[in-house]
């Protein structure tokens, strides 16, 4: 079958699971504002930006060739639940009547409707060679996230601008080719090897940044549509960490209720504090994630939302209370088609000059600390 | 000679060049219409400096707004910084106690909020524009008012009304059914101005901790009309600093001051003659990788001086 999904964070670890299941993957173009403009054409106008997105990216893996299209459904209360749907009308629309769109929900929520689907993808692979190499893809997405977590380390501290995002790149292309377990942990090991050589300079433990990135799980994992806020704070000195890496969601959402790490259900707990019905989407998780992370000392939060996205508009009207009561500036950002990149990076910018004053006292003096770093990041640009 | 710090905000509707001396008195200031042609208009604003000023030595170079990183790359500044922090610097520096910023603007709007002289937490407004100067200006030529008048026929309305303010669209269907209900144009027109202050307040200030002293600068400050709005919804006095429409610049002159006087940096300025330097931008996708980064290339007389937007380094690096 010729096999495509939506670009969410790295693909590749998509395209693996594919390959593993020895399909003929076709790789789906990383978003554009070509996507956008195609998933805008074709969506509804009220529709929020992931949708429009992920339908901006069917098609154009669809003219690259692809027949089946597979995802992950929603469910709760959100239109997220609908996606698979609206976008399977839309294609039928469109008249793309051969192309098949394969929805996984979640499997708590019909085991046998899962089983169906994993039969249906699982392309004749017998089982045990199935669960094998699902147990390889498992690592893969670990050792993975484990490694862009120390990216997300080291950027801001980086002596060479831009060294650590080539490295980042390089990695990905080299995890792109691991076909085994075994090969896998040695593509780590080398990996972390190159992270660690890259120089950096060293910041003193009270002067470090920490942001923590939370909202809606499509604007969170991907970067051409969030404009890739994590290397635009880690390029400011900034260390971040997101709420979501797919290594946990797939502990949340896809393995079994028993086996799960407790945190996820900590997070839930501290998100109910301020939301006690599902009203679904990530709601919960990103309130429970903005306290986390201030237990963690953590000294700001950015909080992503795709405009009206209901769910995070929730959120976004619980955040004054939140950030007064637990103590921690957050950054609501709403994403849209048309958010200016300047206007963003204004916000940004000004963010993080606040975060840095309030950590480092409430003198004048503050500022002219802040600028003289600045000016040294920012002059890189010019001559 | 004269020594003095130039500051420069360029923004999306209006280009403001300031010079101040070592006690940050404004020895010049100029407010150009951006028109879409940044470079030009920092020529302009540069060139008018000079004349103004005659031989003056730059000490520093300060550069803010949406134009940032184009003025600096032009004029060779030592210091790029967003606007929001260069308002609140130059506010601060007028009104020492301030507590609330309200910054209006044609085409935008913010709220910043200061305590103990930090900027504590701030909002800018996104995509409408029914909390924008564009708002009144649009409204006005509705009405057929020169906008210069707006504030004193404000002012001269005896009753209230109020026109529903939600958004221009709305606002619009408002007004012409209020003039048919026999209203003032003057009576009108502070209700647009009530209209704008609590779309602003309720938009951009929504769940902010609004605290006196209250200061009101931007464009928009100049009209009367808006601040006896702001003073009637807030119940309190309103400072309108003297340099109100040109404190981005003033801040960021400012911070090139602050950075030059603890560093003993000599300036990048590229002198004066930068007016007559040939600059040009251009912008192209980068192939290079799956990222396809838009690169800003800018070049004086044909050599590139500066780039951005590459997410990798690559062409940043590169110079
Ligand atoms: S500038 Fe760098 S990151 Fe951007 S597309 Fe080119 S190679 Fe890739």
């Amino acid at each position: 079958m010729k096999v495509s999904f939506p670009y969410m964070g790295s693909a590749i670890v998509y395209k693996k699971l594919f390959e593993f299941l020895e399909h003929e993957v076709i790789m789906p173009p990383k978003p554009t504002q070509r996507t956008m403009d195609l998933g805008v054409k074709y969506s509804p106008e009220f529709a929020c930006i992931p949708l429009k997105m992920v339908m901006g990216t069917y098609l154009e893996a669809i003219e690259k060739g692809a027949k089946v299209l597979v995802t992950s459904g929603g469910h709760g209360p959100c239109r997220a639940g609908f996606y698979g749907d609206t976008h399977r009308n839309i294609l039928k629309s469109l008249g793309y009547d051969d192309i098949e769109l394969i929805i996984f929900d979640a499997p708590q929520d019909s085991w046998r409707a899962f089983f169906r689907n994993v039969q249906k993808i699982r392309n004749g692979v017998p089982w045990h060679k199935v669960i094998n190499r699902m147990y390889t893809l498992y690592r893969f997405v670990q050792k993975l996230d484990e490694l862009e977590k120390m990216v997300q380390k080291i950027r801001p501290y980086e002596v060479n601008k831009g060294q650590t995002t080539q490295v980042w790149n390089q990695i990905q292309e080299r995890f792109d080719k691991i076909k085994t377990r075994k090969e896998l942990y040695k593509v780590y090991e080398e990996c972390k090897q190159l992270l660690f050589s890259i120089p950096t300079r060293k910041v003193d433990e009270k002067d470090r940044i920490r942001v923590g990135i939370v909202g809606e799980i499509y604007v969170v994992m991907e970067s051409s549509i969030n404009f890739g806020i994590e290397e635009i704070l880690g390029n400011l000195g900034v260390e971040v960490e997101r709420s979501l890496y797919l290594f946990e969601w797939i502990n949340d959402n896809l393995v079994p209720w028993i086996l799960r790490p407790k945190r996820f259900k900590e997070i839930i707990k501290k998100g109910q504090r301020y939301i006690k019905i599902l009203i679904g989407g990530h709601a919960v998780e990103t309130v429970g994630h903005i306290i986390d992370f201030k237990e963690r000392g953590f000294d700001g939060i950015v909080h992503l939302m795709p405009f009206a996205c209901l769910p995070e508009l929730v959120t976004q009207s619980l955040i004054p209370k939140i950030s007064k009561e637990v103590d921690i500036p957050i950054l609501s950002l709403p994403i849209d088609e048309q958010t200016g990149k300047a206007n963003m990076l204004t916000r940004i910018e000004a963010f993080i000059d606040l975060l840095k004053n309030r950590k480092r006292g409430k003198t004048k003096e503050v500022f002219i600390d802040n600028i003289q770093e600045h000016v040294q990041e920012e002059r890189v640009v010019m001559v | 000679m004269k020594e003095i710090y130039i500051g420069v905000d360029v923004g999306s509707v209006s280009t403001n060049v300031v010079a101040i001396d070592r006690n940050v008195n404004v020895l010049f200031k100029t407010y150009i219409r951006t028109n879409g042609q940044p470079i030009d208009s920092v020529k302009e604003g540069v060139k008018q400096l000079r004349e103004a000023l005659g031989d003056v030595e730059v000490l520093g170079v300060g550069t803010t707004g949406s134009g940032r990183q184009l003025a600096g790359a032009i004029l060779g500044a030592d210091v790029v910084k967003n606007e929001i922090t260069a308002h609140a610097i130059a506010t601060i520096h007028f009104v020492p106690d301030v507590r609330t910023i309200f910054e209006i603007g044609g085409q935008d709007s913010k709220i910043i909020i200061i305590k103990d002289q930090m900027v504590v937490d701030f909002a800018m407004n996104t995509v409408c524009a029914a909390g924008t100067g564009s708002f009144l200006d649009h409204q006005a030529e509705r009405l057929k008012i020169p906008i210069e008048q707006f504030g004193d026929l404000a002012l001269s309305a005896t009753r209230p009304v109020r026109i529903a303010g939600r958004c221009t669209v709305f606002a619009e269907s408002d007004m012409i059914a209020k003039q048919q209900f026999g209203f003032s144009k003057a009576e009108i027109i502070r209700g647009l101005c009530d209209a704008l202050v609590r779309n602003y307040l309720n938009n951009v200030g929504r769940g902010k901790n609004l605290e006196p002293p209250f200061v009101f600068q931007g464009g928009v400050a100049a009209n009367k009309g808006i601040r006896a709005a702001f003073e009637r919804e807030l119940q309190s006095k309103i400072i309108v600093p003297e340099h109100f429409n040109v404190m981005g610049a003033i801040g960021s002159a400012i911070l090139a001051k602050n950075y030059i006087e603890k560093t003993n940096a000599k300036t990048n300025f590229r002198g004066f003659d930068a007016a007559d330097i040939d600059f040009s931008t251009a912008s192209f996708e980068c192939k290079g990788c799956s990222n396809r980064c838009e690169v800003v290339k800018v070049s004086m007389e044909g050599k590139v001086i500066a780039m951005w937007g590459d997410r990798c380094g690559k062409w940043t690096n590169s110079l």
